[in-house]
């Protein structure tokens, strides 16, 4: 055996050497032009749209529950923008943490995009499956963020906690996740937007969202109803409402 | 012998890469080296590959107590490489100010094999398992923000993340991959059992009618040669559960009760036994299944009869559960606390 491993090491050895000589590579010839897009998130309250800010006392427009939010925090991830001529880029590694208490958190913006005429974009809600899958992340899906369960891996994709004289022990929290099966909360959904959105080398277009945290308990109901920090048909109902209500409000 | 060329090979591609990226050889010992009788491990490290300063920085952090917030245990305080990586035979491990936690501490054996980690199996990567005991108030009780924090201002981690990972900024992802790689390496496969199977020793009568016993009453759950199937069985301990085990994960009725199978491989050396460490001797756990289990609506079928063996069979079991004691494993100066 050892008599034919020796010309192979040999062999290897040899154009490993040779390899190490020229290593220059030609820069990539291409015509193609990248610009920047930004996509803002900006939090509203109820059907009248009020402000909604962390800390300030919110009446829920349907169940009258008097809410002060400390804690506002959710993913989304995935984002892919759709060109007029039918083809999509997709940001890579595409994950951000969108934190109330954190302005910066809440304007991402997206680099390196093919300059051209695009007609919408593509979100996903929360945190893709093979993410949750994968062991230790960094970045955005960096555990320190305090958004991944311990006890049962899985990122909460929506985390929302305060007080509320309605909460029998006077506090609410919402830890709502899971992905997998029929109470899996990710959706991606499709945005079209109301005319061509041009991306330039030269102007920074700005994507702007619209998100409702009152549509959280909208069929979930009072807070009287308690708080959850699992997966479940609750997890489930309460993503749907707010990633359903969640929209393009305009394009600066 | 194929395996020999493997090993060849991989130190052969590590050369070849070294060129064209930033790669350097940092030794020609192969520090994860999965046993030819095992199948392909579950575990490979693919985001960063297995190194010996990576694995070396594993262990300087399994074995340190700057993980607990107040400095007074390691992961190494109740997973002792004396006792196969469980605890000092404790039923309930202590955690900060003496706080007992709810679960038997599990053996640390051949993880890069195991798909799911914790009795019932909620962590889902290896990577990740670490999160918990650390966080847990009842464990180390250290807040993941606060473990960058102290690793950061440590007179040491800093260069030993530099020299690991090529950065000198500490984030928890980094931690947990050395943490799992280090724990990858903790590989049970030389017990005398392994010796017999290989030809290289013979067993006693005892020890053969143990195994016979075992490969028609065991071996179907703790299967070799991990001695584990990785599922979940509710094994008659309990008519009632205090603890719902795999339910409390799955959120599924049918699963209350139901706990990991454990590996077989140093049994010996690991008691107390059960989820919550009920048991303290193999005695009690055989005879538990021979006498002991209780039909609660949940129960494993293959238990639905016990595991019915008298007093010479029980015996002879016993001296075959003791041939799956590795003495290399738990003697290894790569795995010592230094």
């Amino acid at each position: 055996m050892k008599n034919i491993l020796k010309p192979i090491i040999a062999a290897v050895l040899i154009f490993g050497l040779s390899s190490c000589e020229k290593e220059a590579d030609s820069p990539i010839e291409t015509t193609e032009t990248h610009g920047d897009v930004n996509i803002d998130f900006n939090y509203v309250w109820g059907m009248g749209m009020e402000d909604f800010t962390l800390n300030d006392t919110l009446i829920h427009p349907m169940n009258g529950d008097t809410l002060v939010f400390s804690t506002f925090k959710h993913y989304i991830s995935n984002i892919k923008l759709i060109k007029d001529d039918g083809t999509s880029w997709a940001q890579s590694d595409s994950y951000h943490f969108l934190d109330a208490s954190d302005a910066n958190s809440l304007s991402i913006n997206i680099s390196n995009v093919p300059t051209g005429n695009y007609t919408g974009i593509e979100v996903t809600f929360g945190v893709d499956s093979t993410r949750n899958i994968s062991g230790a992340q960094s970045g955005a899906l960096d555990v320190i963020n305090g958004m991944f369960w311990n006890w049962n891996s899985g990122y909460i994709m929506l985390k929302a906690e305060g007080s509320s004289p309605q909460s029998t022990d006077g506090s609410f929290a919402y830890h709502i996740g899971g992905f997998t099966g029929e109470n899996n909360v990710v959706s991606t959904r499709d945005f079209t937007f109301s005319s061509d959105l041009v991306i330039s080398e030269t102007e920074t277009r700005t994507i702007n969202f619209k998100a409702n945290p009152a549509k959280l308990f909208h069929t979930f109901g009072s807070v009287e109803n308690g708080s959850f920090h699992m997966p479940g048909a609750n997890a489930k109902i309460m993503a749907d409402d707010f990633n359903g209500w969640t929209n393009i409000s305009s394009i600066d | 012998m194929t395996f020999k060329i493997w090993k060849v090979t991989l130190f052969l591609s590590a050369f070849l890469f070294s060129c064209s990226q930033d790669m350097e050889i940092t030794s020609e010992k192969v520090v994860f080296d999965p046993p030819e009788s095992f199948p392909e491990p579950f575990y490979t490290s693919e985001k960063f590959p297995f190194s010996k300063e990576r694995v070396q920085l594993g262990k300087k952090l399994f074995y340190d107590p700057i993980l607990s917030v107040d400095n007074s245990i390691s992961c190494g305080s109740c997973h002792a490489q004396s006792h196969a990586f469980s605890d000092h035979n404790t039923a309930l491990s202590a955690g900060v100010n003496n706080l007992i936690g709810t679960r038997n501490s599990p053996a640390i054996i051949n993880l890069a094999w195991q798909p799911y980690f914790m009795h019932d199996g909620g962590v889902n990567h290896i990577e990740v398992f670490p999160l918990a005991p650390i966080t847990n108030p009842v464990e180390m009780n250290l807040s993941i923000a606060e473990m960058i924090n102290k690793l950061n201002a440590n007179s040491s981690y800093p260069l030993d993340f530099q020299v690991a990972f090529g950065t000198d900024s500490i984030s928890s992802d980094l931690v947990f991959i050395a943490i799992a790689q280090f724990q990858s390496t903790l590989i049970s496969a030389n017990s005398k059992y392994d010796k017999y199977i290989k030809g290289e020793i013979s067993f006693s009568s005892k020890e053969k009618s143990g195994l016979d016993l075992f490969e028609s009453n065991c071996s179907s759950c703790h299967t070799p040669p991990l001695f584990t199937d990785y599922s979940f069985v509710n094994n008659g301990l309990d008519y009632t559960f205090s603890d719902a085990g795999r339910a409390l994960v799955s959120q599924v009725t049918s699963d209350s009760g139901k706990f990991k199978v454990p590996t077989l491989r140093n049994i010996a050396l690991t008691n107390p036994y059960m989820h919550d460490g009920r048991f303290m001797s193999l005695d009690e756990v055989i005879n538990h299944y021979s006498e002991g289990v209780k039909e609660n609506g949940y129960l494993d079928s293959r238990l639905s009869k016990g595991i019915v063996l008298n007093d010479q069979e029980q015996s002879d079991l016993i001296a075959f559960l003791q041939t799956l004691t590795d003495y290399e494993f738990i003697s290894n100066p790569d795995f010592a606390e230094e």
